[in-house]
């Protein structure tokens, strides 16, 4: 379980993170929605260490981010993809952490292999890179993460730059990681996505949790409309699935 | 495991070609000159065997061509090296040891100790060279801000701040007329006057920055990817950035101070061993490393040969190479390798 206490995160003046609370069960997916600006990516790299904060962050019951970081895994919405090395190399890259920097050992080769091989990214083994599409480089992310063999996986949007097809592609990757027992923490723009995979939902809006419940009670929230300024309107469909749209007038008005 | 066919990512072949062809170069820079000397007396002399060369012909061996060759060697392997490191530090395919400004700053900071501190021109010029280097690069990075991983931003910023550099230090020069001699000619280069003992402890500052440098280069993997990424992968990337940096500068300012300025040698090898090698240029660092050295000796060859009695400025001749092929990469580092 991840137990975060009074998180606060500050750039310069400007508060980020105000006094977070939450606990993230093992083996679970948890989506962290909200607007631009909310904080959910700086919440990520916050549990990754990245930023200096007050509060508590624990990993069961270790404090200090260098444990948890040892556990993690992140993909991030952005990746900065190198020239020079082919997808087998990038996925190694993330071996890194267990095998040591340019070294291949032959658990983490076979690892690697393996994970490639599950990923459908066999084929691509030896491209540059560079030179793949967007949703094959989503799927090497993902493999790359899972390479590091963590019992925790940070997404920042990992379906933002995908095709719908794809989109769904990946996230039944990520559901079949958390069915391993991987504890799975998303940001998702698209609500309707985050409801449909995750099993928890933390709504945020300016660096406060506004709600942290399950994904159904979220997304049928008063909260969850007003945190979007009532721009937002919640659609359920005959099949039972919830929907939830942009409202063009509303958004007009705002 | 048998089953797994998997290349190994780390290869060794084309360091050993590297290898190989500066040992090639260096026979033949050190055979060719005015007077010739047969390759098989170059190596007897090296094993201290009995030669047939006369006392002015084994003199001319050891206290001329020796000592340039391995000076040539030496500021290559630093110049093609750093010039790697900072392409991968700062993302940018553009970086160069030239294009950053370190070498101007570098040069700064060995004028201002020639003339301000009158400092003896050997082993404490790289250390004043170093802080002017190093200065240089930092202003060039704050200047580019946020932005330095736009090649064209680095770019811009590190030519403004070198001019100014270039500008501070001409000033020095007038202001100092009794030192313009000696300061003059060690812009242009020195590689002419090469002794021992410049090659000496131009080897020692050389040789730990290197040394530096490939203890962590293959750490410099995560300077490759996002902060966020690097840091996930157990890297402080701005730790390794520092130590990554500082090296590299120290490499260039030994090179400035023992050769004066030599430019694109930072930009043309990586780029064309990064070719060759199809692989991320801090993976083939080494390569990198032996390929700057050869490149060198081979520009100072040609430096000492195309138009004999008389002497081209080595700088000359690797801008020569330098600039067209800078133009090169300009035009075409959208496809990548």
């Amino acid at each position: 379980m991840i137990k975060v206490e009074n998180l606060s995160v500050s750039y310069g003046n400007k508060t980020v993170l105000d006094s977070i609370s939450l606990e993230i069960p093992t083996g679970t997916w948890t989506s962290i929605i909200g607007p631009n600006g909310a904080g959910k990516t700086t919440l990520l790299t916050s549990l990754l260490g990245m930023n200096p904060y007050s509060g508590s962050i624990k990993f069961g019951e270790i404090e200090a981010f260098r444990d948890l970081k040892r556990n993690i895994a992140y993909v991030p919405q952005r990746p900065q993809v190198p020239l020079g090395m082919t997808v087998r190399e990038y996925v190694t890259l993330g071996r890194a952490k267990r095998d040591g920097w340019g070294r291949e050992r032959r658990e983490g080769k076979a690892r690697v292999y393996e994970t490639l091989e599950a990923m459908q990214l066999i084929g691509l083994q030896d491209q540059q890179v560079t030179r793949i599409s967007g949703g094959e480089l989503q799927r090497v992310l993902i493999a790359r993460a899972i390479v590091q063999e963590p019992q925790i996986i940070l997404m920042d949007e990992p379906t933002s730059a995908l095709d719908l097809h794809h989109q769904i592609a990946t996230l039944n990757q990520i559901e079949l990681l958390k069915k391993e027992g991987i504890t799975v923490l998303s940001t998702m723009h698209d609500i309707t996505l985050g409801a449909m995979y995750a099993e928890r939902i933390i709504l945020m809006r300016e660096g406060i949790v506004l709600l942290d419940g399950n994904s159904s009670s979220v997304i049928h929230s008063e909260e969850l409309k007003s945190a979007f300024d009532h721009g937002i309107s919640v659609h359920t469909l005959e099949d039972g699935h919830t929907v939830i749209v942009a409202n063009k007038m509303r958004i007009e008005e705002i | 495991m048998s089953e797994i066919q998997l290349k190994p990512i780390w290869r060794w072949q084309w360091t050993l070609i590297a290898g190989i062809f500066l040992l090639i170069v260096c026979a033949v820079a050190i055979t060719i000159g005015p007077v010739q000397i047969k390759t098989i007396e170059i190596i007897h002399t090296l094993l201290g065997r009995e030669t047939t060369l006369s006392d002015q012909e084994r003199s001319l061996l050891i206290e001329i061509r020796f000592p340039r060759v391995a000076l040539a060697a030496l500021v290559g392997a630093a110049l093609a090296t750093s010039g790697a490191v900072y392409q991968t530090v700062f993302r940018n395919p553009l970086a160069d040891p030239y294009l950053l400004g370190a070498a101007a700053g570098a040069g700064l900071g060995a004028t201002i100790a020639i003339t301000v501190a009158r400092a003896d021109f050997y082993p404490s010029l790289p250390i004043f060279a170093f802080i002017g280097g190093i200065l240089a690069v930092i202003a060039t990075f704050l200047v580019a801000g946020r932005l330095y991983s736009d090649p064209g931003s680095l770019l811009l910023s590190g030519i403004a701040i070198g001019s100014f550099a270039t500008a501070v230090q001409t000033f020095l020069q007038q202001r100092n007329s009794e030192v313009l001699r000696p300061v003059y000619s060690w812009i242009l280069g020195e590689l002419t006057v090469a002794e021992w003992s410049s090659v000496r402890w131009a080897a020692l500052y050389i040789f730990i920055a290197l040394g530096i440098l490939f203890s962590v280069s293959k750490i410099l993997d995560a300077l490759m990817l996002s902060d966020e990424e690097a840091f996930s992968l157990g890297v402080s990337p701005n730790r390794i950035r520092i130590i990554a940096v500082c090296a590299a500068t120290l490499a260039t300012a030994t090179a400035v101070s023992v050769s004066g300025l030599i430019g694109f040698v930072g930009i043309v090898v990586p780029h064309i061993v990064k070719r060759l090698t199809k692989k991320a240029t801090n993976r083939a660092l080494l390569a990198i490393a032996l390929f700057g050295a050869a490149f060198l000796v081979l520009a100072d060859l040609g430096a000492r040969t195309l138009i004999t009695p008389a002497e081209i400025p080595i700088g000359v001749i690797t801008a020569f190479i330098g600039a067209p092929f800078f133009l090169f990469i300009l035009r075409t580092r959208s496809k990548n390798l």
